[in-house]
This record gives C-alpha cells, sequence and structure tokens, in this order.
C-alpha cells in the first residue's frame, strides 16, 4: 500500500511539470506584455524596456521557465503583479473559502445525489423516478453561471431570504483563525457569525452542487439497479429480510463503492467549477482570484493559482484511490 | 453506512437548519441600525491604497475618500477650489508655485499635517526616489524638479518650465494625495495595505476580495462626515451587484450594465449618467493623401451621422461633442458647432475635392471595447462605412487587437490606413490634457494619432500652458477650439457617459466626472 501511495506520489511530478510548462508557455507567448500593463498609458518604450528587464522578461524563454520552476519548487511562485504581496500569501489567504465552499457542497451533492440514487433505483419507473432523472438531467445541463443568477434573483431579490453574495455579512465582524468561517464561528461560539456563514454559503454550495448531484443520483441509480439484480440480494430477500435492510445494508453498501469514485472525481470538478461560481457569488476563492488575475494580466499569480488547483485535483484523486481499498477489501494496491 | 435512524435524524436536521438559516435574517441589521453603514459595491479589490504605486479607478474611490490633496475638483467639473492648500500663488515667470497650506489638520495616526508632510509625499516619488512602479509620478510631477519647505505651514514647487495644467495635476486622485510620513516610514512597503491620509474616512480593514472598511474620520478640517461607516464591497458581476443593491444590502454601485438601467429604475433605484473624462474620435490621417485635403475632412466630417450614433449605437448613453472637450472641463467653449450632418453637402464637397465618383479608403479600427467606446470598435467601424457608402465613398474596415493596435501608428507616416478610431480618457481635467492631443511635438509621443500639425494651434497651446490667469488661458483655448473646429483633424464622435446607481434613501449622492465618489456629504435618510 505504501508502496503504491509513493507511486503515485512520484507520478506526481511528471504530471505537474507538464501543467506548469503548459501555463508557463500559454502565459508567456500568448499574452499581453505584462511590464507594458503594469506601468499604464503613460509609459515610455524606456520605461517599460527597464521593468521587463527588471523583470527578466528579456531572458530566453527555457531561462525564464527554469528559474520559474526551480523558484516554485521552493515554494516561492514570485509576487503578484496587482498587489505586490508573494502570490502564496494571496493564495493561501483565499483557499479555505474555496475547500469550504467546495465541501459544503459535495455533502449536499452526496447525500441529495444519493438520497434520490437509492429511491429511484428502489421505486425504479415509478413518477418519482422519471421526475427526478428529468431533474438530473437538468442538473448536468444547466451552467453554473445561469443557474447561480436565477438562485440569486429567486432567493434573494424575489423572496429576500438569503444574501446575495460574499462570505458574511457586512457590519459582523467574525474572529479569524482558521480563515474557514464555519470552523472559526463554531470555535468562537459566535452564533450570529455561523448563521451568517452558513446563509451565505447555502446559494453558491446549492450551485455548485447542482451538476455533481445530478452525475452521483445517475451513478448511484446504476449501480443500486445493477446490485439489487444480483444473487446475494436474491438471496436476502428469500431469508426473509426486511425490505430496508436489504436496500441499505446489503445492495446500498456494495452499490457505493463506484459512487465513492464519482464523488471523489467530483471534489475535483468542484474546484474547477468554483471558478465560475465564486464568480458570480463574489466568494473570495482561489476561483475569483484567478478570474481576477486573468483580466489584470498578472501572470505570477495565474501560474500560482494554476498549479495549486491542479495539484490538489491530482492529490484528491489519490485519496480518492486509496480509500477504495478501506471500502472494498478486495482492491489491494501494489 | 449511514442506519436507517441515522439518516433520518440527518434529513431532519437538515431540514432545521434550513429552516432557520431562511428564518433568522435580521439580527445584522438590528446591529447596523444603530450606526449608519453605507455599503458601496464595486466591481473588484483595489490594486492597493498607496496613491503613488496605483493606476486602476478601483483604488481612486477608497483613495479620494481617505486622503486629501492640496487643491481639489469643484463637484461635477473639474475647476479647482482648495483642499488642503487654502491659497497658492504662481510666480511671474510661472516656474514657482507657492502655496499655503491648512493649519490644524491631523493625519489619522495623529502626526500633524505641515509643510514636511508634502514635501515627504512629494519627493518620493521625484527622482532620484522615483520608481518605475509608480505609474502616475511622470505624469503628475513631471515639471517638478524640486518641492521645498519655506516655512511649517508653507511649501514652494519649482518647475522645469512654466505649466499651468500643474495645479490641476495636484488634485488627482492618483500620486497626488498627501500621505502621512510617519506612516510610510512605519509600515514600509506595506503602507499600501495600510493607508493613512487626512481625509474625512479613515481605514479600518481590508478583506482581500470581500471589502475594505472606513470609518469616519470625526475630526476632518472640512466637517465630520455624515456616515458612520463607509465598506467597499467587491462584488465581480454588473447583475449582481445590482441585484445587492435590490435588495438593499448595497446602497450604491458603479459599473452599472447599460442593459439593467431600466430594470434598476422600475425597481426605484436612482441611475447616475454623467458624461465622463473622455472623448471617442475619428482621427484623419493629415500629413499624407488623400486626408491632408481639408476638404475632404470637411466632407467625411458632414457624412457621419453622430447624432444617431450616440441615440442608436451607444442607447443614448454618450453625449453628442462639440469638440475635443467635454462640457464639464475649463476652457470648454460653448459657441462651438461642428460640422452637421449633412450628405448633400459631403457629396458636393466631395467633388470639389476632385472626387466626384466617389473614394475609396480605409479606416483602422480596434476589436475591443473601449471605456470611451462601449460597444466596440468593430461595430463603431461598421456604422460609419454604412454611413460613408451613403456618399460614395467605400470605407474598407481593417481591425487589430487592442494590443497590436497600439503599434500600428507609429510616429512616421503610417502605411496603411487613411483614418483611425480611437479615444482618450483624460487625467486630471485640465483642457492641455486633451488640446495637446493635437500638438505637433505629440506625433512623436504618438499621442497626436493623426499625425495632425498646425503651427498656430501649437502656439496657442504654449500660451495656455504658460498663462497665469484662467480667464487668459480659456481665451486662448477658445481660438484653438474654433480652429480645430474648422480644420476637422478629427471627427468628435462621442462622450461616452459613467454610470453609478443608489437606492432612494442616499442623500448627498454623485458621480465626480474623474469617475471617483466623495463621501464627505453622502448621508442616509432613515
Amino acid at each position: 500500500m505504501l508502496r503504491y501511495v509513493a507511486q503515485r506520489l512520484l507520478l506526481l511530478i511528471p504530471v505537474l511539470f507538464g501543467v506548469s510548462l503548459f501555463v508557463f508557455l500559454v502565459l508567456h507567448l500568448f499574452t499581453a506584455d505584462p511590464a507594458a500593463m503594469m506601468l499604464g498609458q503613460h509609459a515610455t518604450a524606456e520605461q517599460v524596456e527597464a521593468l521587463r528587464k527588471q523583470l527578466g522578461l528579456n531572458d530566453p524563454i527555457y531561462m525564464q521557465f527554469w528559474r520559474f520552476l526551480t523558484d516554485m519548487l521552493q515554494g516561492d511562485f514570485g509576487r503578484s503583479l496587482m498587489t505586490r504581496a508573494p502570490v502564496m500569501e494571496e493564495i493561501l489567504n483565499r483557499l479555505p473559502a474555496t475547500i469550504e465552499l467546495a465541501l459544503a457542497s459535495i455533502i449536499i451533492a452526496s447525500a441529495v445525489g444519493i438520497t434520490v440514487g437509492v429511491i429511484s433505483a428502489v421505486k425504479q419507473y415509478s413518477i418519482f423516478d422519471y421526475l427526478s432523472m428529468i431533474g438530473a438531467l437538468a442538473g448536468v445541463s444547466m451552467p453554473i453561471f445561469w443557474l447561480g443568477l436565477m438562485l440569486i434573483i429567486l432567493f434573494s431579490v424575489t423572496l429576500g431570504w438569503l444574501p446575495v453574495s460574499g462570505r458574511t455579512d457586512i457590519g459582523l465582524d467574525p474572529a479569524t483563525i482558521t480563515n474557514f468561517y464555519i470552523i472559526d464561528s463554531l470555535l468562537t461560539r459566535d452564533w450570529d457569525a455561523l448563521v451568517a456563514a452558513l446563509r451565505h454559503l447555502a446559494l453558491p454550495a446549492i450551485a455548485l452542487a447542482s451538476y455533481s448531484t445530478a452525475i452521483i443520483a445517475r451513478m448511484t441509480r446504476s449501480t443500486m439497479l445493477e446490485v439489487i439484480r444480483q444473487d446475494y440480494i436474491r438471496t436476502a430477500r428469500a431469508k426473509g429480510l426486511g425490505e430496508r435492510i436489504v436496500v441499505y445494508r446489503h445492495a446500498l453498501r456494495n452499490a457505493l463503492i463506484p459512487v465513492v469514485t464519482v464523488i471523489g472525481l467530483q471534489m475535483g470538478q468542484l474546484l474547477g467549477g468554483a471558478v465560475l461560481t465564486e464568480t458570480v457569488f463574489s466568494w473570495p476563492g482561489i476561483g475569483s482570484l484567478l478570474i481576477n488575475a486573468i483580466m489584470a494580466g498578472d501572470y505570477p499569480l495565474v501560474q500560482g493559482s494554476v498549479i495549486i488547483i491542479a495539484t490538489t485535483y491530482v492529490v484528491v484523486n489519490l485519496v480518492v484511490d486509496v480509500l477504495y481499498s478501506y471500502l472494498d477489501p478486495r482492491i489491494h494496491y501494489s | 453506512m449511514l442506519s436507517r435512524s441515522k439518516f433520518t435524524l440527518f434529513t431532519v436536521a437538515l431540514l432545521i437548519m434550513a429552516l432557520a438559516l431562511a428564518g433568522c435574517g435580521g439580527k445584522a441589521d438590528n446591529k447596523q441600525a444603530a450606526e449608519k453603514v453605507f455599503v458601496f459595491a464595486q466591481g473588484s479589490d483595489p490594486r492597493g491604497l498607496d496613491p503613488a504605486f496605483v493606476d486602476d479607478g478601483e483604488s481612486a474611490n477608497p483613495i479620494v475618500n481617505i486622503y486629501d490633496t492640496l487643491v481639489r475638483y469643484k463637484s461635477g467639473s473639474t475647476e479647482i477650489e482648495p483642499a488642503l492648500a487654502t491659497e497658492w500663488t504662481p510666480s511671474p515667470d510661472g516656474k514657482e508655485w507657492t502655496f499655503k497650506l491648512r493649519q490644524n489638520v491631523k493625519f489619522h495616526d495623529g502626526t500633524p499635517f505641515n509643510a514636511d508632510a508634502v514635501v515627504y509625499s512629494v519627493s518620493r516619488q521625484l527622482p532620484p526616489q522615483r520608481t518605475d512602479d509608480m505609474p502616475y509620478a511622470s505624469f503628475t510631477f513631471g515639471p517638478v524638479q524640486k518641492v521645498e519647505k519655506v516655512d511649517d505651514y508653507t511649501v514652494k514647487f519649482i518647475l522645469s518650465d512654466p505649466y499651468a495644467p500643474f495645479l490641476a495635476n495636484l488634485a488627482m486622485a492618483l500620486a497626488a494625495p498627501i500621505v502621512s510620513p510617519a506612516a510610510v516610514e512605519k509600515y514600509g512597503k506595506d503602507f499600501i495595505d495600510n493607508p493613512v491620509g487626512t481625509g474625512p474616512f479613515k481605514f479600518a480593514e481590508w478583506k482581500k476580495g470581500q471589502q475594505i472598511e472606513l470609518v469616519a474620520n470625526k475630526e476632518y478640517w472640512g466637517g465630520a462626515p455624515k456616515l458612520d461607516k463607509l465598506v467597499y464591497k467587491f462584488v465581480k458581476e454588473n447583475s449582481v451587484r445590482a441585484s445587492e443593491l435590490r435588495t438593499g444590502a448595497v446602497q450604491a454601485m458603479n459599473g452599472v450594465d447599460p442593459n439593467d438601467v431600466k430594470m434598476l429604475e422600475d425597481a426605484g433605484v436612482k441611475v447616475i449618467k454623467n458624461p465622463g473624462m473622455n472623448i471617442n474620435y475619428l482621427a484623419f490621417f493629415s500629413n499624407k493623401k488623400p486626408f491632408d485635403n481639408p476638404k475632404l475632412r470637411e466632407a467625411v466630417s458632414h457624412a457621419i451621422n453622430r447624432q444617431n450614433l450616440v441615440e442608436f449605437l451607444y442607447q443614448g448613453l454618450a453625449e453628442l461633442p462639440n469638440g475635443v472637450l467635454p462640457s464639464f472641463m475649463p476652457g470648454y467653449d460653448k459657441t462651438l458647432a461642428p460640422y452637421d450632418y449633412n450628405p448633400e453637402k459631403a457629396k458636393q464637397l466631395l467633388a470639389e475635392a476632385g472626387y466626384p465618383n466617389g473614394l475609396k479608403t480605409t479606416l483602422l479600427t480596434y476589436s475591443t471595447v473601449r471605456p470611451y467606446n462601449p460597444v466596440g470598435g468593430d461595430k463603431l467601424a461598421a456604422a460609419i462605412q454604412a454611413d460613408l457608402r451613403k456618399v460614395g465613398i467605400e470605407a474598407e474596415i481593417k481591425t487589430y487587437p487592442w494590443k497590436e493596435y497600439k503599434e500600428i501608428y507609429t510616429p512616421e507616416i503610417v502605411k496603411e490606413g487613411d483614418m483611425m478610431l480611437y479615444g482618450w480618457i483624460g487625467d486630471n481635467g485640465d483642457p492641455d490634457n486633451f488640446l495637446s492631443l493635437l500638438e505637433t511635438k505629440e506625433i512623436k509621443s504618438t499621442l497626436n494619432t493623426g499625425k495632425y500639425s498646425n503651427k498656430k494651434v501649437d502656439e496657442l497651446l504654449v500660451k495656455g500652458r504658460t498663462a497665469q490667469a484662467m480667464e487668459e488661458r480659456n481665451a486662448a483655448y477658445s481660438e484653438l477650439q474654433k480652429i480645430v473646429e474648422k480644420d476637422a483633424p478629427w471627427v468628435f464622435l462621442s462622450h461616452s457617459k459613467d454610470m453609478a446607481a443608489y437606492n432612494s434613501n442616499v442623500e448627498g449622492m454623485d458621480l465626480h466626472p474623474t469617475g471617483v465618489i466623495f463621501f464627505r456629504d453622502v448621508d442616509i435618510k432613515k
């Protein structure tokens, strides 16, 4: 097992190298001159040239890449061109918000998706089954961006139930210990802050969860249907076990293994989807940071954010693979 | 896996939580009711709050409320009035400006505002201390060689040349605001996140990606502001910002999407549409054939239906210019009347200029949206092309990405193209900032895009720059504008309007022509 994990971790190196190279090349070959962007409309050609020199932009591209790579290995992504703060600091500031949102979404997606999937499978071809699978189709097809705006119009503007955007109420000053607002407010027993944090989390988490919920529901339904037709289910029923025990203890548990894979993959998807959701809901996470950085041509910040997102994606997938062997003793890594 | 009872419990818990969340929204509002908190939504975080190191509107907005400048703009125009300086006198040769400073003013950190603070604020942006990453230092303090303390409340600026627009530079939101020397020394590089000025609001906190919180400076020399707190909230999407405004979670916003104007107004929101400090224009390359012929320039000027552009292309969110200057700027000549839309006259002039059978020409444009042209360069070019076709001018459109576009017009003769679309966003509100775009010496810097050159215009620009009294300057600028009106180096297409929206319980709110909102007099009605 350890060997397997070590192997997978080694594989991270070429993957991240590839990602770094790709991001670096795209940013350096296809975007506007960062020196000119930093200096604005009054810059003279000499000033731009001086800054290019200072930033090392005149060196051959492979040298720039080498410098970028070696700095990165030491955890140094350079400084943001916009704010002049270290890129790593900017990212670490924003990461908790993204993780909080992604976790909330995965909880919603798993709870709703599995429940709906199981009921649909057990009551196959019922009205519930049809409706939920139509709903799942809609969930897969609906752009998050649009869904987010619709949720805002319905729940915030029309009904006035939930706030439109942001992470907490203005005027509340929640203590920030971990920067996970929910954990922080629990730690400090600040119930107002907890309610505010949950209320702000609700709409973005639902919007972000929509796609994953649908995928999980469909996956659960199809694996459940498969499992329910297995011999051991028939045996269990033949033994006279109650239907609920058959469904939940015998069928669901076995059906869940592929579902866990999907949930794991969705976790990665959520980080990607967070870019759109965070933009709509002004959620101060790494996704909105990335969008701002792209708009401003802040290439060190774009590089840093993309690499962090890619790394997280790869690591989450690894964790999911490892989890299998616990869920299903038949799976062995060697 | 979850047992049945656990699962039920979980579902019930979720339901209760959802109900609780929907139910208890009012708590935070009660807290706010005690003090007047104004929330203003803008698109993104400022780059920073040190006026020396930023060049973006998102930074300018909080900066003008945290800091003061020596002189400031009057509301609704770019005329100058006293602020931290109470009076000023230029020397007879116009090279030395002496400012008397306001007394008993304190920075937010308690240190006194005096001549030392002015010298410090300015000197750090002059060579040799000036660094490459100060985007506005060389513009704002361009002609300044030195700034000296005369006594505790008097400073003297020494310029290399007499330069009247210098006064307007000192009112700018960028580079010009006076910072607390003690705070800059204390925070060093981090001053950009910990601003200290003398303005009506003190900096409290910046939550990156979320909001900046300012609190009232009760000891403000101009009287305590009416609000207790001013919060800049960052909401990226225009339409989401509009939703925030409609729910009352924010009191005002900028960057209104033109498509949202009607919806907002129907919901009882007030939308400000003010002409901005910009000009959207078509420039003729007047240093080469065919548009070195003034008759031909006149013909094209008559052929373009500017009224239609403003009304239909820009949906009324632009103003029809009478010349280079927007009407709120000092030096604007009210008597101007540029060539009107008259296709018959255009045809006739075209024939007189030697093109009775029409003219084939090339119009250069850019592919992006610009602040002075919110529909984008290609749509504008297409509209103009259609107008020109009606009088027998066949204009081929060549479109470039913005970055390449800026490299097309070299100081030498432009090889391809006869006309180009371009624009200008004003910096300091001084007429010279716009009119000098037509100066011969700016051909080299490429600011004079059309390479227009007229000795008389050059002379008048120098006169306007060196004269002391505003009346004298205005006389020179009037004469200049009349020459330009007749010469038609440009077709003045539009001044794009700036927009901001606010809820009906807000008082004293205005969007300044420079694009910022001053909150010193803004109030919320109960």
